[in-house]
């Protein structure tokens, strides 16, 4: 009995050994959160995708400095409770890098996490502009921030010439704050903002706020949110013969607003990054990605390819592992990746970040509008 | 002439909304009234239903069928068969082993039944807004060109004429079919229905298979009113309905009738003339309110303490 003990023992310290042999074979863990599951879980697969795809590539290429990266992905349903369970998990798995998460309410929570625990991240989605406010060292994002997007849709809708405008957000932060940037560029245009009002996120029943919007007698609504609802808002509006015009941020920019407006969708405006995927020079990358069967046309597959990118070039250049040395060289440094050239300002966000104005079509297809 | 056309829009689309909130309602009070226990997973099984009705709509599309009342009446069948099952199953499963016993026990046992649902049907259904396509388009207006025009959409007055055909078909089965009758028997007495050689385990049965039916037509019909289903739908839908019954009297049916109104309507006023952010907070501020002055509901009778 005491030798089999014995011999257990020496099994399992061996086995330990050889795992620790293993990690320490060089290999470079980066996590990767975002939502699979969950009312938005389309934008996670975005996200994921375009990570995956940089992981791949940089591989091929020999690492970064010799060693592998690894993906760790996980899931956090755009849920802040979610995202700090998970941000907790990656801290266990010795992750040093994170590129997340997805919604502005989930990176902020999970941000503080990462932060105390010396961990670096870069969001490639999320656009509340609080989340790089609070001084972060560790904090970056490739994409751009509310306060940008809403003053583009504001002016866009100021340029249309509307007499009364309505404005609709998801009481969340993302939508909430995107909404308020929109009211007040156009305030101070001088249009007439009829309506501002929040609705719950989750609901189904829109049929009292499409009767007050046609009652407001408004011609353009813009609304602060995520597709569900505001494909839900454009179908009842459209059996409840509203012919305003509406207008949202690149949160209903994907093509599940389309199975649940269907042929209300036709015509709405989104505010979006510019079509990545269309330049020159990203077409290898496009064609890589058509080979795997994956779209590249979501708002977030490149700017997560960026992420990771950077990551890998920040480490280079650094010349070490350390995250606050990656830090401090994404910060000095200027970088060229899919979403262009890319360089950070003290607070982490990227200097200049645009974006287009597109139309959207009832078969899930865009056109830029001038 | 605007406003009033502005209000009976309002009260329209909160009639809309309030009678499917009084069809999810019924199976709640239902419940109570005869096993006196709250079936928490009664949301999901009108959930199921909706999902149900769409996989139907679906597959008569791809067989090529197009003929409208075909369409709709296999769609609820089929729905109005699975929730029904469901509804019996989840009986059986969940709660008739532990009848009986501490209040809590069927409780907890139900909100675990609807947590296992809900994430049965994210399981097999993928969490994404499913859309719903609509089936009845097109709506009669009322008002001059210039200015507010009221309208009612065909969706609306099937949702209520359903509604109403539901209620009435209910109404005069638990007043005059024989397994009503026994339904109203074991509400007043489980003990002594029993004694008197009612099969009480099958009247509870049907109450739970009753309730879901009507569940499946909710889920049918609004899940063609608003245009998409997800596997959380049933949840909030679920709590509305149970605030409803509580509102009208739980146990009582022409109480969930009452209740599913008055919370639809309310809820489209205030957000109609106030804000659609204070809709739930008054909802359930007069929620509290009617069971401050009338813990029993409005249409509850005052439990008699039985010797």
């Amino acid at each position: 009995m005491k030798t089999s003990v014995k011999k257990l023992a020496t099994a399992v310290g061996a086995s330990v050994a050889l795992m620790a042999a293993g990690q320490a074979a060089a290999e470079i863990r980066i996590g990767i959160a975002g939502p699979m599951t969950g009312p938005v879980a389309q934008y996670g697969d975005m996200q994921f995708s375009g990570a995956r795809m940089a992981i791949e590539r940089i591989n091929a290429d020999g690492g970064v400095m010799g060693e592998q990266l690894v993906g760790i992905e996980v899931d956090d349903v755009c849920d802040p409770k979610q995202a700090v369970t998970v941000a907790n998990r990656l801290v266990n798995e010795g992750v040093q890098y994170v590129v997340g998460h997805l919604c502005s309410s989930s990176t902020q929570p999970a941000s503080d996490i990462y932060e105390d625990e010396g961990i670096l991240m870069i969001t490639p989605a999320s656009t509340s502009p609080e989340i790089t406010q609070r001084g972060y060292e560790l904090l970056f994002r490739t994409i751009g921030l509310d306060s940008m997007q809403g003053p583009v849709a504001g002016n866009f809708i100021v340029s249309q010439n509307p007499n009364r405008v309505a404005v609709i957000h998801d009481k969340q932060q993302y939508g909430e704050g995107i909404a308020t940037a929109v009211r007040d560029t156009l305030r101070d245009a001088g249009v007439d903002v009829a309506m501002f009002e929040g609705i719950t996120a989750g609901d189904k029943d829109f049929s009292s706020l499409v009767t007050k919007i046609k009652q407001a007698n408004v011609d353009f609504v813009y609304y602060g949110g995520y597709h569900p609802e505001l494909g839900l808002i454009l179908r009842q509006a459209r059996q409840g013969d509203v012919s305003s015009k509406f207008m949202g941020p690149e949160g209903v920019g994907n093509k599940d607003i389309n199975t649940i407006a269907g042929e209300a969708a036709e015509g709405l405006l989104v505010t979006l990054p510019p079509s990545f995927d269309e330049k020159e020079e990203n077409q290898d990358l496009v064609a890589a990605f058509a080979a795997k069967g994956e779209d590249t046309s979501g708002p977030f597959v490149l700017t997560s390819y960026a992420a990771v990118q950077l990551i890998a070039d920040g480490i280079e250049q650094a010349g070490s592992k350390d995250p606050f040395e990656v830090a401090k060289a994404l910060r000095a440094g200027t970088f060229e990746t899919p979403i262009g050239t890319v360089q950070f300002d003290q607070a982490g966000d990227m200097e200049s970040f645009e974006f287009v104005v597109y139309e959207w079509h009832t078969d899930g297809s865009k056109t830029p509008v001038n | 002439m605007q406003d009033l056309l502005y209000f009976s829009q309002q009260l329209i689309n909160g009639l809309t909304i309030g009678s499917t909130y009084a069809l999810i309602a019924i199976g709640y009070t239902m419940v109570y009234g005869i096993i006196g226990m709250i079936n928490f997973a009664h949301g999901e099984i009108y959930m199921i239903g909706a999902y149900t009705a769409l996989i139907a709509i679906t597959g008569l599309a791809t067989l090529g069928i197009a003929w409208l009342p075909l369409i709709l009446i296999v769609a609820l069948l089929c729905a109005i068969i699975v929730s029904s099952s469901m509804g019996w199953a989840v009986e059986r499963v969940a709660y008739r082993p532990v009848r009986g016993r501490h209040r809590l026990i069927p409780l907890i046992s139900a909100i675990g039944m609807s947590i296992f649902l809900q994430n049965y049907v994210h399981l097999a259904q993928g969490s994404r807004n499913i859309g719903f396509p609509a089936l009845i388009d097109g709506s009669f207006r009322f008002g001059s060109g210039e200015g507010f025009q009221m309208s009612i959409s065909y969706m609306q007055i099937t949702i209520f004429i359903t509604t109403l055909i539901c209620m009435t078909v209910l109404s005069l089965f638990i007043s005059r079919s024989r397994i009503g009758r026994a339904c109203r028997a074991v509400s007043q007495d489980l003990g002594m229905a029993n004694l008197l050689g009612i099969d009480t385990n099958r009247i509870i049965s049907a109450t739970f298979v009753i309730g879901a039916a009507l569940a499946a037509v909710a889920g049918l019909l609004l899940g063609m009113y608003y245009g998409s289903v997800d596997p959380l739908f049933g949840f909030i839908a679920g709590l509305k309905a149970f605030t409803a019954a509580v509102l009208g009297g739980i146990g009582s049916i022409p109480g969930a009738m009452l209740g599913g109104l008055i919370l639809g309507v309310a809820e489209s006023m205030t957000s109609g003339y106030l804000s659609g952010e204070y809709k739930d907070v008054v909802a359930f501020s007069l929620l509290i309110l009617i069971l401050l002055f009338k813990p029993t509901g409005l249409l509850g009778k005052p439990e008699v303490e039985k010797i």
